[in-house]
């Protein structure tokens, strides 16, 4: 199971919220599962995406492994160290190796601050700290050299936030992630908040930064057209658990688990004809509570290949084929 | 829905319609003389991004402008031949979510979580057709069994908090379609869905628009909804239709550099292979500032000397099939004149 070649690892997650009733003598009445025992690894270098709908539990997973969600179970390794186990002083050292992209431009800034001081900020933390050899002309230099990569105009570090455009403001939130040379980006819905004509230079700009200072990426977000242009392997997840993992373009071509097939038939295609002959996989109703007790398979009243079987047990991700991971009964026999 | 009429005859025809907001930092012309014909049974699909004027637009077909600080500065909305901005107040109340109707972006705040679901889709009946209360249920519970609320008995009777977001729209739908509209306008009904229910709510709408001459106003900014459902496209740039063409030709043949890099900068899941995607630079223009000439100028990797100076006029082109095609921009323009001259 351990990867050498893994930067992050995580093991067994799982992330329950209780579900509480009472005014009074407030009691726990039972779980909201959001995360429900995942396992995923991401080598040095990868981007991994993590997709699925509203409520599947990706933005959870991200809050987890950047350890801004304590975990109910299960680990979550960084350069093989568990990060719930290490002080929140080692916690901290370590953290300036993953840093966050955020997804609303507009509210993850302080309207407070100037554009410099935010990508400033984390080096003069971790400087104050005696753990970054940096001086302040140092770190307005590298500031600068900063806004310049992300296409921002150095000049435009004495404005605020709402002094630029929702795609300046999430070049601001990338620079101050890249601000303490991290080794992984966790970007959370990086350009759903932003106009179409924004999403491909912000989407671009990820990518011309992921070669230039080799970044690793865990990439959520729920459009799939996004990922696919984005990610080189990809793990679909619903309800608080793995659907499928599989790079990126065997995924698109050959989508094994039948939520992946309904999900990427429901994408539309910027392509008259194309959609006219496509056929679509519509799924009925809404996806369950993630509160209510329930067993076997999360995806079976909606999946038309359901069997006895999927309401009984819970399917475990086998590899069905090499580097693809599907868990559901269609594939059981096939690998574990 | 409405059985008057033919398919294909025009309903709705906007002209020079303008809508201006008075702003502290100026005078905004969110909608700034633009024309286009809805035919009888048509999908029409307006795109634009944010500031394009899209949903301004919309607004300003049933008079749902806030006034002040907008008013609708000039133009005509003739709908049936008659001049929607020339009525009085209590006209169009009749015309509002009868004869058109709309459904907007967030079903969660267009519904009032005081009221049944039932009783809100009644409302509208019992309005516009005079139905009585007892009729006006029966007939919402038909509704919500034909835009597939599972259970609807007994689920006409809920609030709408205990209602998916899927289903909300849905009731939004049901309401739009209680009285039969003649023109249904969707102002981005799917942007707060998921891709899997967004997949239904088209699915619903194709529908009702196919067995029926009800027309559809699509709304949105999302160039692979209007490639599913959309007969006709225009897009919209800092209040104005750069573009007009039938949905295929669109796609097939972009004319504007607009339209052409908005299509080349989406990331789409059938593309073969892994090409960087094209990126407009820049961000679409404050409206209470706009540069002189073209407004897409600035952004534009193909802009000429007199794109600065001049906004280019609507050049009409023919696509063979007879739909109407223009485009405003000088490329085309110059080559148009050229044509006539010759």
């Amino acid at each position: 199971m351990s990867d050498s070649r893994a930067l992050l690892e995580v093991r067994n997650l799982k992330v329950y919220f209780p579900v509480e009733k009472g005014i009074v003598f407030r009691r726990r009445v039972g779980w909201l599962k959001a995360v429900d025992d995942i396992s995923f690894s991401v080598a040095k270098g990868e981007s991994l995406g993590l997709v699925g709908e509203s409520g599947c539990g990706k933005s959870t997973t991200a809050m987890a492994v950047a350890q801004l969600q304590r975990a109910t179970s299960g680990q979550v390794l960084f350069e093989g160290r568990d990060l719930a186990a290490l002080s929140p002083r080692d916690l901290l050292e370590v953290r300036r190796n993953f840093q966050i992209v955020f997804q609303d431009p507009y509210s993850s800034l302080d309207p407070r601050m100037k554009a410099g001081d935010i990508i400033a900020e984390p080096m003069r933390i971790y400087a104050a700290r005696g753990s970054l050899a940096m001086s302040e002309k140092e770190i307005g230099a590298k500031v600068t050299s900063l806004m310049d990569k992300v296409g921002l105009l150095p000049s435009f570090a004495d404005r605020y936030p709402h002094e630029f455009s929702g795609g300046q403001r999430q070049r601001i939130g990338i620079a101050r992630a890249l601000a303490l040379s991290p080794k992984l980006v966790i970007a959370d819905e990086p350009v759903s908040a932003l106009d179409v004509s924004i999403q491909s230079q912000i989407l671009n700009l990820l990518k011309d930064l992921q070669d230039e200072f080799d970044l690793t990426f865990l990439f959520i977000a729920h459009n799939l057209a996004v990922v696919e242009y984005f990610c080189s392997r990809i793990v679909v997840m619903y309800l608080g658990a793995i659907a499928e993992v599989a790079e990126s373009a065997a995924l698109y071509e050959r989508p094994l688990h039948p939520y992946t097939r309904a999900l990427l038939s429901a994408v539309p295609i910027p392509d008259p004809p194309k959609e006219r002959l496509r056929r679509r996989i519509i799924l009925r109703g809404d996806v369950p509570s993630p509160t209510a007790e329930r067993a076997g398979c999360p995806f079976r009243e909606r999946c038309s290949e359901a069997m006895a079987r999927c309401a009984i047990e819970v399917p475990k991700p086998v590899e069905a084929e090499p580097g693809h991971l599907v868990a559901c009964f269609l594939y059981a026999g096939k690998g574990g | 829905m409405s059985d008057t009429g033919k398919r294909g005859e025009t309903i709705l025809s906007v002209r020079n319609l303008k809508t201006y907001f008075d702003a502290e930092y100026g005078l905004v012309k969110a909608v700034d003389d633009i024309s286009f014909d809805l035919a009888r049974g048509e999908a029409l699909g307006i795109v634009g991004e944010s500031g394009s004027g899209k949903s301004v637009t919309n607004l300003s077909l049933l008079r749902l402008v806030p006034t002040p600080p907008g008013k609708i500065a000039g133009g005509q909305i003739l709908f049936r031949g008659r001049d929607l901005l020339q009525g009085g107040e209590e006209d169009m109340r009749l015309v509002r979510g009868g004869a058109i109707s709309m459904i907007f972006q967030d079903p969660m705040t267009s519904l009032n979580p005081l009221l049944r679901i039932s009783f809100q889709i009644a409302e509208a009946l019992r309005l516009h057709h005079g139905m009585g209360k007892k009729e006006a249920k029966s007939k919402a519970v038909e509704l919500l069994k034909t835009i597939g609320i599972p259970d609807a008995e007994r689920r006409a009777d809920d609030y709408p908090h205990q209602f998916s977001g899927g289903m909300r729209q849905r009731v939004m739908i049901a309401m739009a379609i209680s009285c039969s509209p003649e023109i249904l306008i969707a102002d981005e009904p799917t942007t707060a869905l998921d891709v899997t229910i967004q997949a239904q709510i088209l699915e619903l709408v194709k529908g009702l628009s196919d067995e029926s001459t009800m027309s559809v106003i699509m709304i949105t900014h999302d160039l692979g909804v209007v490639a599913g459902l959309c007969d006709s496209v225009c897009v919209m740039y800092a209040g104005r239709i750069v573009e007009r063409a039938a949905c295929d030709e669109l796609f097939r043949d972009p004319m504007h550099p607009y339209t052409r890099g908005l299509l080349d900068s989406i990331p789409r899941i059938d593309s073969a292979g892994r090409h960087r995607l094209y990126s407009i630079p820049g961000a679409p223009p404050n409206l209470a500032g706009l540069p002189a000439g073209c407004a897409f100028q600035p952004r534009c990797d193909r802009a000429m000397p007199i794109c600065g100076r001049e906004y280019p006029p609507e050049t009409a082109l023919s696509d063979g099939s007879g739909a109407p095609r223009s485009v405003r921009c000088w490329l085309h323009a110059a080559d148009a004149a050229a044509r006539s001259e010759a």
